[in-house]
C-alpha cells in the first residue's frame, strides 16, 4: 500500500483545520510500520482517511491518492470502500472500550464481522470467531463468546477486537494506539500478540504510536509526522541511534535514561502548532533548536540520507 | 430454517437470560418505586382480564329488556315504570343482582361483560396504535440523525409540520368520509403520532452515531442498513420502551375522546363508547358512564406511573 501526497483538511467555521497535510509513506508486505508523532499531529486522521473514514461535512481529503492493489481508496466507490473495510484493510481502534458496541455479546459482533464479508453458516462462523478468539491466549473463550463488553476487562476487551479485526484474514492491519489505553503488562502481551501475527500470518502492520519505546520494540521501518507532514522517514534503527530531523532528534532526547541521574526530563520547547494556521516554511521551526533564517520561509525539501532514510531539512540541503 | 429460528430465539431469550443480573438490577430499581409496581400489577391484570375475561362473562351485546338499569352490587335504585293499564307511573326501588355484579344499561347488556370487552378494545388500540407511531418514529429518527445534512433537515421540518397538523380535524375528515372504523381510528392516530418519537430518538441516535463503535462497524465493512438496524437501535431500546410505555395511555385516552364526541366505531364496545352511552342516562342510571371512566382513569394513571418509573430505573443518573 502506497499513501502519496495526502491531504485531509476540516473545514470548520474557525477556519480550515489542516490535520493531515501532505503524508507520503510506502507500506510493504509483512513489514511493520509506525507513524509516530505527538497528540494532534494527524496520525490517527491519515488510519481513517486510508479508509474513507473522515466524517463528511466537515472532513474531505482534498489532495493526494492511497493506492492498494492498483485502486485508489481516496476516490473509489462507497461500495467498492466497503468491500475493502475489515477484509483487505482492518483496524484495531485505541480504545476497545468505546470500540465495542455495548448491546452485543462479543461473539455476535465478531460473528457479524465475519459474516459481512464471508458467506458462512452461523454455526460455522461461531466455530472460526471461537478459534480467533482462542488464538488470541483468551482462556476461557465460551464465556467471553456470551460475554457484554462492560463484562470484560480491558486487556480481554482490546484482544477481542484485535480477533475481530482478524476475522477476514487482512493483508493490511491498522492499529491506531493500540496499546495506549492498557496497562503495562497487557501491553507487552498485545505487543507479543502484534509481532506473532507478522511473523506468522506475514500481514502488514501500520503501527500509530506516541511511544518510541513501542517502535523501538516493534517497528521495522518509521515515519515521524510533525504538524501533518511526514518529516522524517527511516528504519527503526536508524530513527533512534540516528536520527537527523530536529524534531525526531528531540522526541528521542525526551526518553529518560535510567544510566543518567536528572531531576526533570527533558522535552521539547512549545506546543504543537495550530492546525488552523500553520507556520510558513518548516512547521517545525518555531520550537527547532537549529532553525535558520530560510526555514520560515519555504517549505524544506525530501533529502535522501541513505538508503531508505529521508528527512525533510535544510540541514542537510548541502551534504547532499 | 431452524437454524436461522433458533438463532432469533437465541437473540431474544439469550439477553434476558445471559443478562440475568442486569434484568435483576433493572428489576431491583423499578421495584422500590411503589407506584411504578402499582401501575405493573393494574397492567398485568388487565391484560389478563381482556385476554381471558371474556369467556366467564355473558355475552356483550346481549339486550335484556327485563333487567334494565340494574344498579350495581351493593347500590341501589329508584325505577319508574309507566303502566299502560292503570296509567300510573310506579316508582320502585331495586337493588343489585349477583347475575350483574357492576349492573345493566339501559338495553339490560351486563356492565361487567361489556367494561371487559371494551379492555380489551382499549388495549389493542393502545398497543396497536403506539405501536405504528413507535415504528415510524424511530426508523424517521434514527435516520435522520445517521444521515444527517439535508436529510436530516428535511425529516425534520416535515416532522415539525406534522406536529403542528390538528389531527382531530384529520379523523374528524376521515370519519366523515370513510365512516367510523376502529381501524382507521387506529391508523390515524399511529400515523400522526410519532413525532415525538421522532424527535427523543433522533437526539440519542446522534450522540450514539458519533461513538467509536460506530465508526469501528463502518471500518469492518458494515452496510449504513446494518448499522443502524444493529449497531443504533438496539442502543436505543430502553427510550423506546419509556416512551412507549408513556404513550399508550395517550393513545387510549384520543380513541375515548373520539367516541365521546360521537366519531367512535359504533359497532365495538371500547370504554369511550359504553361512556357516550352513560351519558344520556346519567340521572337515572349514573354506573354507565362512570364504571368505564373510573377504568380508563385507573388504565391512563398505571401506565404514566410504570412509564415513570421505567424511566427512572433505566436513566444511570438517577439515584432512587
Amino acid at each position: 500500500m502506497e499513501v502519496n501526497n495526502l491531504k485531509t483538511y476540516f473545514f470548520t467555521r474557525s477556519g480550515v483545520v489542516k490535520a493531515v497535510n501532505g503524508v507520503d509513506f510506502k507500506l510493504r508486505r509483512g513489514e511493520c510500520l509506525c507513524l509516530v508523532g505527538e497528540s494532534g499531529c494527524g496520525k490517527t486522521v491519515t488510519a481513517l482517511s486510508i479508509l474513507g473514514l473522515i466524517d463528511s461535512p466537515p472532513g474531505q481529503i482534498v489532495d493526494g491518492e492511497v493506492k492498494y492493489n492498483n485502486l485508489d481508496l481516496a476516490t473509489c466507490s462507497p461500495r467498492q470502500l466497503r468491500q475493502i473495510r475489515g477484509k483487505e484493510i482492518a483496524i484495531v481502534f485505541q480504545d476497545a472500550q468505546s470500540a465495542l458496541n455495548p448491546v452485543l455479546t462479543v461473539g455476535d459482533q465478531i460473528i457479524e464481522q465475519l459474516q459481512i464479508h464471508l458467506s458462512i453458516k452461523q454455526g460455522e462462523a461461531r466455530n472460526k470467531a471461537m478459534t480467533l478468539l482462542d488464538e488470541m491466549g483468551i482462556p476461557s473463550v465460551e464465556r467471553v463468546m456470551s460475554s457484554y463488553p462492560h463484562q470484560l476487562s480491558g486487556g480481554m476487551k482490546q484482544r477481542a477486537m484485535i480477533a475481530m479485526s482478524l476475522s477476514c484474514d487482512p493483508q493490511i492491519l491498522i492499529a491506531d494506539e493500540p496499546t495506549t489505553a492498557v496497562d503495562v503488562t497487557i501491553k507487552a502481551q498485545i505487543l507479543d500478540i502484534f509481532r506473532e501475527l507478522k511473523t506468522k500470518r506475514q500481514m502488514s502492520l501500520l503501527f500509530i504510536t506516541h511511544d518510541l519505546g513501542v517502535v523501538a520494540e516493534i517497528g521495522d521501518r518509521a515515519v515521524v509526522i510533525y504538524g501533518g507532514e511526514d518529516v522524517e522517514t527511516a528504519p527503526v534503527s536508524e530513527i533512534i541511534g540516528n536520527p537527523k530531523h530536529p524534531y525526531t532528534a528531540g522526541l528521542i532526547e525526551c526518553l529518560p535514561d535510567i544510566s543518567k541521574a536528572t531531576d526533570r526530563l527533558t522535552s521539547i520547547p512549545g506546543a504543537t502548532p495550530n492546525p488552523v494556521e500553520l507556520p510558513r516554511g518548516c512547521s517545525f521551526h518555531p520550537r527547532c533548536p537549529k532553525a535558520m533564517e530560510i526555514c520560515s520561509r519555504q517549505q524544506p525539501p525530501q533529502i535522501i540520507i541513505s538508503d531508505g532514510h529521508k528527512v525533510s531539512c535544510y540541514l542537510y540541503q548541502r551534504s547532499t | 430454517m431452524t437454524e436461522r429460528l433458533q438463532d432469533i430465539a437465541r437473540k431474544i431469550v439469550g439477553p434476558l437470560y445471559s443478562n440475568r443480573r442486569l434484568i435483576k438490577y433493572y428489576w431491583k430499581r423499578t421495584r422500590r418505586n411503589k407506584l411504578a409496581l402499582l401501575g405493573l400489577a393494574f397492567i398485568m391484570f388487565l391484560i389478563l382480564l381482556a385476554l381471558i375475561g371474556p369467556f366467564f362473562t355473558l355475552d356483550p351485546t346481549l339486550a335484556n329488556f327485563e333487567e334494565t338499569n340494574f344498579p350495581p352490587m351493593g347500590f341501589a335504585a329508584e325505577k319508574s315504570v309507566y303502566s299502560i293499564e292503570s296509567s300510573e307511573l310506579t316508582t320502585t326501588t331495586i337493588s343489585g343482582i349477583w347475575k350483574h355484579p357492576l349492573g345493566t344499561d339501559s338495553k339490560g347488556r351486563d356492565m361487567l361483560a361489556m367494561i371487559i370487552s371494551g379492555a380489551r378494545i382499549s388495549l389493542q388500540v393502545g398497543l396497536i396504535a403506539t405501536g405504528i407511531a413507535i415504528l415510524l418514529g424511530t426508523i424517521i429518527g434514527v435516520l435522520s440523525a445517521y444521515l444527517g445534512g439535508w436529510a436530516d433537515n428535511v425529516l425534520m421540518r416535515f416532522t415539525d409540520v406534522m406536529m403542528t397538523f390538528p389531527f382531530f380535524l384529520l379523523l374528524v375528515l376521515i370519519v366523515f368520509i370513510f365512516g367510523p372504523s376502529l381501524a382507521f381510528i387506529v391508523l390515524v392516530i399511529g400515523l400522526t403520532g410519532w413525532t415525538g418519537t421522532a424527535r427523543l430518538v433522533r437526539s440519542e441516535a446522534l450522540s450514539l452515531r458519533t461513538r467509536e463503535f460506530v465508526t469501528a462497524a463502518r471500518a469492518s465493512g458494515a452496510s449504513d442498513g446494518r448499522i443502524i438496524f444493529r449497531h443504533l437501535i438496539p442502543n436505543v431500546t430502553s427510550l423506546i420502551i419509556v416512551i412507549a410505555t408513556l404513550s399508550i395511555p395517550g393513545v387510549i385516552l384520543a380513541e375515548a375522546a373520539l367516541s365521546f364526541i360521537g366519531l367512535g366505531d359504533p359497532t365495538v364496545a371500547s370504554w369511550g363508547i359504553i361512556l357516550e352511552a352513560g351519558q344520556h342516562s346519567l340521572d337515572t342510571a349514573w354506573w354507565v358512564a362512570v364504571e368505564p371512566g373510573i377504568m380508563l382513569f385507573l388504565t391512563v394513571l398505571a401506565f404514566n406511573f410504570l412509564g415513570d418509573g421505567l424511566r427512572d430505573a433505566f436513566d444511570p443518573k438517577s439515584n432512587i
